[in-house]
């Protein structure tokens, strides 16, 4: 019971931060309807701020976010305005090839930049969260209490502000949306820069956990994915709920049948989901064409 | 007039060809390393430890005269491994090649090299089959896989069991491995030894090394009430699995780390003192000096000087490997070579019976060549590869194992738990 327990808390509180670092993928594929493959090298790029505002400056991971989250916001923006912007109205092939260039082109700039080093943070707090016979970093747990305030921030800022309302509009339509006078290419724009902003959050929240190295990402990425389509193409709760499944199901399947199937399982329950509920756990019927759905 | 021009216009181009007849041309090595992608890290250490052994070797005037000249092809992984190699031989004219760290790599370039004829000097890689697919021109001068295995095995039964006042039988003992080429044919090794020397497993698992989430397995270790642990890890799995172990409160006596993740220096920057007491089953990084011939030691002492102020720490046991096999390359293989076609080269190498202690990292060098008892397949493989176990200590690291190479004795031993550590 006790292994139970620990297995599917430790599960939650990873799975919340596997969400964090998807929601930005999702918000970016609800509103503008493309995939950034180099979603992975964003957060490699977060974490590598985090750890020199950390290391170098001395401040504490969490209180990075002041630098991170605005620098990734601007660094977003840029990438929209260079790299995403230009391919938006070629075939979608031409924004799948941009930005996987982009994400190889970030990996070996950070090679370059950085070596093939580790870097860390040390620990933030000294001491592990225990709950009766149960351990836990509280590093975890604060990453999981952040994850579930920043969703929560989304949703009501998607549903409540003018700037929500407008981002929506555009996703239900987008023609129509300009004819309402919605400045649609700024709202790709900010929303391209949000969800690299919501990566870099991601970014610090991840630091004090693990390594960062110029790969980094690439052991996160195909997570995101799974996340991204399995909570609903574009959908902010969809994407807490498939992140903790994930972690849920690996932990899970990582202990009772082997750990090297943990991968294995969640790509069983991302199949089965495909077939039950094509639209993922939260979507809506044609998300994947109509974009966000909450 | 025209006439002494012309002779002039002659004498000077025939002193020219001279000239370049006589300029000794280098000798081309390709170097196949992983500078970029997920293995760079190691591989450029690699690098630069190979960049030292030319550097020392054209300081000393090259070989019978001619300078050592690298090629570089950038083997990120299997495939471009393949491509790169087949890149140096076709477009360089390369008929030597060396590298290059991993095992996956290391089957690739071997396989594209013997495809073209080209002699392969592999440095580090260590999966067993890299020496038994019937080529004739890869020799692979680090150890093989099992011996890694074996080493850790041999450090219980020999030493830690008595440390701990337990019989081997009774000894708990789990084996956790990454589970790719290198660490299941470790894993298999260890399984095998141990099974041949009676010890039973009390837990035996593979894992993916991309995991992120070491939870369910450093439980399902925790409630397997292991006294040893064996893991054969990368650099970022190791350090996850570290740092969930001292959340889990997961304790042992003691804990031995093979090869890859477990020696490589960024675990200290990463773990800082919880690395201490750690034992490692590796190329020795360091052996006691007294094993080397003293014209070794010699090349040993400088090798780590270099090493240390190029990169500011001292190398990994795999660094070191790299460094003493291609230094054996250029002082027992190339100077006796007149032609060096691979043919030539490989009658070298075959002929070459090098006792322990003749290489910087303890080794000698005796290859097999489809005559080895053990496994008539086998060609290539140098049976005199050293391989022992070191510790993490709060100075560095000392080999432990075993005794004739040690620089120190074990410590820590039983290991403290987290909270006293």
């Amino acid at each position: 019971m006790t292994t139970l327990g620990q297995l599917v808390l430790s599960g939650i509180f990873i799975g919340a931060i596997y969400a964090l670092m998807s929601i930005g993928l999702t918000l970016i594929f609800g509103v503008l309807r493309i995939v950034n493959f180099a979603h992975g090298e964003f957060l490699m790029l977060g974490m590598y701020g985090a750890w020199a505002m950390t290391r170098l400056l001395g401040l504490n991971p969490y209180l990075a976010m002041i630098a991170v989250v605005p620098a990734m916001f601007l660094f977003g923006g840029l990438v929209y305005r260079l790299i995403v912007s230009p391919a938006l109205d070629k075939p979608h092939l031409v924004v799948v090839f941009a930005t996987m260039g982009l994400s190889i082109f970030m990996q070996n700039a950070a090679l370059m930049l950085m070596s093939a080093d580790l870097f860390d943070i040390p620990p933030v707090f000294g001491h592990a969260v225990t709950i009766g016979p149960l351990y836990f970093k509280a590093e975890l747990v604060v990453g999981f209490v952040i994850t579930v305030i920043c969703t929560l921030v989304l949703q009501w800022a998607l549903k409540s502000t003018y700037l929500g309302k407008a981002i929506r509009a555009t996703v239900q339509d987008r023609e129509a949306a300009m004819l309402m006078g919605i400045p649609v290419p700024r709202i790709f724009l900010i929303t391209f820069a949000g969800g690299s902003a919501l990566v870099g959050l991601a970014a610090c929240v991840m630091m004090p956990l693990f390594s960062v190295f110029p790969t980094v990402g690439l052991n996160f990425v195909l997570i995101a994915f799974v996340i991204v389509v399995l909570g609903g193409m574009g959908s902010i709760s969809g994407a807490l709920i498939g992140g903790i499944c994930v972690g849920i199901v690996q932990s899970l399947s990582s202990y009772y049948v082997a750990p090297a199937f943990g991968q294995m399982f969640f790509f069983i329950l991302f199949l089965l989901v495909m077939i039950f509920r094509p639209n993922g756990l939260l979507g809506q019927k044609g998300a994947a064409d109509i974009g966000i759905a909450d | 007039m025209h006439y002494w021009l012309k002779l002039l216009v002659g004498v000077l181009a025939a002193t020219m060809f001279a000239a370049a007849g006589f300029a000794q041309t280098p000798i081309r090595i390709g170097v196949l390393l992983p500078l970029t992608g997920p293995f760079a890290k190691n591989g450029i250490e690699n690098w630069e430890a190979m960049k030292i052994a030319r550097d020392m070797i054209n300081e000393r005037g090259g070989i019978n005269g001619r300078k050592i000249e690298y090629l570089e092809g950038d083997a990120t992984s299997p495939a471009a491994a393949i491509s790169e190699t087949e890149r140096l031989i076709t477009k360089e004219g390369i008929k030597i090649t060396t590298g290059s760290f991993a095992s996956p790599l290391a089957i690739a370039v071997s396989q594209a090299a013997e495809r073209h004829g080209v002699f392969h000097w592999e440095t580090t890689g260590a999966a067993e089959i890299i020496t038994r697919r019937g080529f004739k021109h890869t020799f692979q001068v680090g150890a093989p896989a099992r011996k890694y295995g074996q080493a850790a095995v041999d450090f219980i039964i020999d030493d830690l069991a008595k440390r701990l006042n337990k019989p081997v039988s009774s000894l708990r003992i789990a084996l956790l491995w990454e589970n790719r080429a290198f660490g299941k044919s470790v894993g298999d090794g260890i399984r095998a030894y141990t099974g041949k020397k009676g010890i039973k497993l009390v837990y035996d698992e593979g894992y993916d090394q991309f995991s992120t989430d070491m939870t369910p397995i450093v439980q399902k270790l925790k409630d397997s009430k292991p006294d040893i642990v064996i893991a054969i890890s990368f650099p970022n799995d190791a350090i996850l699995f570290q740092r969930k172990a001292k959340e889990l409160n997961f304790n042992v006596s003691a804990f031995i780390g093979v090869s890859a993740g477990y020696s490589s220096p960024d675990l200290r920057a990463s773990i800082g003192n919880m690395v201490n007491g750690i034992f490692v089953a590796d190329f020795p990084p360091k052996v006691n000096p007294n094993v080397l011939k003293p014209e070794v030691r010699k090349i040993a002492d400088e090798f780590y000087k270099r090493y240390e102020k190029k990169m500011g720490r001292p190398p990994a046991g795999h660094a070191t490997a790299g460094f003493s096999a291609i230094w054996a390359l250029f002082t027992d293989v190339l100077p006796k070579a007149k032609t060096f076609e691979p043919d030539e080269l490989r009658d070298i190498a075959l002929k070459l019976d090098l006792p322990e202690g003749s290489l910087v990292n303890g080794s000698g060098i005796k290859f097999t060549n489809f005559d080895w008892p053990d496994n008539p397949k086998d060609a290539g493989q140098n049976l005199r590869a050293s391989i022992g176990v070191w510790q993490w200590t709060k100075g560095g690291n000392e080999e432990v194992f075993p005794p004739k190479l040690a620089t120190h004795e074990p410590i820590m031993v039983p290991l403290p738990s987290w909270d006293k550590r």
